[in-house]
């Protein structure tokens, strides 16, 4: 589903924010990308979605090429992949209804399938009740979930999260991740940018570690810190 | 904001109207002089009848020409007398010093020069006048005219795009963030372009509007009192009206938006 080839980013300034990452994440895969600030894990989701290009390397997502696509090309990848972020980046002067349906709208959908759609993934994050209301009336975890409604609207294949829950309190945090649970079982294939130890430790996925641009371990059903969780649960 | 730049438009479209409107009723009124220009050509004394009738039957026949007129010096003595009576005492002439001539006119006064020269080489001509410094300046003074035209109206245009560009570029900026989420859910170009190119065709349809109409009401108002006070330019001036330049104006007011919104968003949305 998505496949990185020697993929480097260098900044015009010379910095290496991306070194040499080769990675492939199968369809209906739930991947943690962990790392302390800054070593490239909301750059590598950049890539992916198209907000920057690589310096070098082959970047293969849903079968697009992307590192090569044409400009115009780039809102049909856009429309394959559902992104969420830290600051839920909603309308505020939109309900949440609005915001939803203005994803699908954007891409030119007829009024019908908006009217299909967005109830559908209302439900599915548990927001239904409060479609009318505004984003600044909702708690930061329905504004979160308001923010995954959104990014599922146009059901994409893949979804990238890119500290889903900086913004949350552990309670939101853990309905979150269950939420992308329920959506990873329906098939989507979920990323998940964190330097939230708990819920990487809890949930016990895949876990790819970078470290300065480069990805130092990749672990089939790992723990935040590399052996450090091994102690942990022998512990608890 | 949305009134800035409508009012600049405005003012822009307002000021090009006026400079198009007098450079109509100048070029206008100089074509009408221009119009009246007839070239004299003066004959030898004792050129023969046949000779002379040859050369009528020569321009009557040039397509330039648009007609021939034979002045016997008798008439022309007589015509001056008229033009005199009361000036110069035209009875102290006791022989009559005015050649037989020619009075020729042209159908456009760019041809004057050029016939009056070929008239000039005619076995039988003596002389030829068409008053040339007045009409070489004149045709000079039109020529100038359209010239500065374009330049001006370019500089002006120039101005109103900027000015739109510009609002256009802040009402993108107030909303980037609503721009950043249609980019991120994928919405194409042209679509987040659409309502920010009506916004600027929308600007300076309403600017050039506003303007025709300012225009109107100012030619409405000035050209009665400028009749008044220039009798000799009245006809020239009435004839001119507003009726072409208005889809112009109108037409330049849109395309400037147009053009201005297209290049500020494009240059949003490539960053």
């Amino acid at each position: 589903m998505i496949s990185l080839r020697g993929v480097s980013l260098v900044y015009p300034n010379g910095v290496r924010a991306l070194d040499g990452i080769d990675l492939e994440i199968g369809k209906g895969d739930f991947v943690f990308l962990v790392g302390h600030s800054g070593t490239g894990k909301s750059t590598l989701l950049r890539l992916l979605y198209r907000e920057m290009a690589p310096t070098t390397g082959e970047i293969t997502v849903d079968g697009i090429r992307v590192e090569c696509l044409r400009r115009s090309r780039v809102p049909i990848l856009r429309r394959h992949i559902g992104v969420v972020f830290q600051d839920f980046k909603l309308l505020t002067d939109k309900t949440v209804w609005e915001n939803v349906a203005f994803a699908l709208q954007v891409t030119g959908a007829h009024t019908r399938d908006v009217i299909r759609q967005v109830p559908r993934v209302l439900d599915l994050v548990g927001l239904s009740h409060k479609s009318r209301m505004y984003p600044g009336e909702l708690a930061g975890g329905e504004q979160q979930r308001a923010a995954i409604a959104r990014a599922l609207v146009n059901n994409p294949k893949i979804l990238l999260c890119d500290e889903p829950s900086g913004n949350l309190d552990p309670s939101n945090t853990t309905e979150i991740m269950e939420l992308l649970l329920r959506i990873n079982l329906k098939g989507t294939t979920i990323v998940v940018a964190t330097h939230n130890q708990a819920v990487v430790d809890r949930m016990r996925r895949r876990v790819v570690r970078l470290d300065n641009g480069r990805i130092v371990t990749d672990e089939e059903r790992g723990y935040y810190f590399l052996g450090l969780g091994q102690s942990q649960i022998l512990s608890g | 904001m949305q009134a800035t730049a409508i009012g600049t438009v405005t003012v822009t479209i307002v000021l090009l109207g006026a400079f198009l409107y007098a450079r109509a009723v100048l070029v206008h009124f100089g074509a009408d002089v221009l119009n009246q220009i007839e070239i004299s050509a003066y004959l030898q004394d004792g050129t023969s009848p046949a000779r002379t009738e040859a050369i009528r039957a020569v321009l009557a026949h040039d397509p330039r020409v648009l007609s021939v007129q034979y002045v016997p010096k008798k008439e022309g003595l007589q015509q001056l007398r008229r033009r005199l009576k009361g000036e110069i005492d035209t009875s102290i002439l006791t022989e009559n010093p005015l050649p037989n001539m020619f009075r020729v006119r042209v159908r456009t006064p760019e041809l004057v020069p050029a016939v009056a020269a070929e008239i000039r080489k005619m076995p039988g001509v003596q002389y030829v006048n068409y008053g040339q410094d007045v009409v070489g300046k004149l045709l000079q003074l039109v020529a100038v005219a359209r010239r500065a035209g374009i330049a001006v109206i370019a500089l002006f245009i120039l101005v109103a795009g900027i000015i739109i560009s510009n609002t256009i570029r802040l009402t993108v900026f107030a909303r980037r963030r609503e721009i950043a989420i249609m980019q991120l859910v994928g919405a194409t170009n042209a679509y987040i372009r659409m309502p920010f190119i009506c916004e600027g065709l929308l600007d300076g349809l309403l600017g050039a509007s506003l303007a025709v109409a300012l225009l109107e009401v100012g030619r409405a108002s000035l050209v009665p009192r400028l009749v008044a006070a220039l009798p000799f330019v009245a006809s020239n001036v009435v004839s001119v009206n507003l009726g072409t330049l208005v889809p112009q104006l109108l037409l330049v007011g849109a395309a400037v938006g147009l053009i201005a919104s297209w290049i500020s968003v494009g240059r949003f949305l490539r960053t």
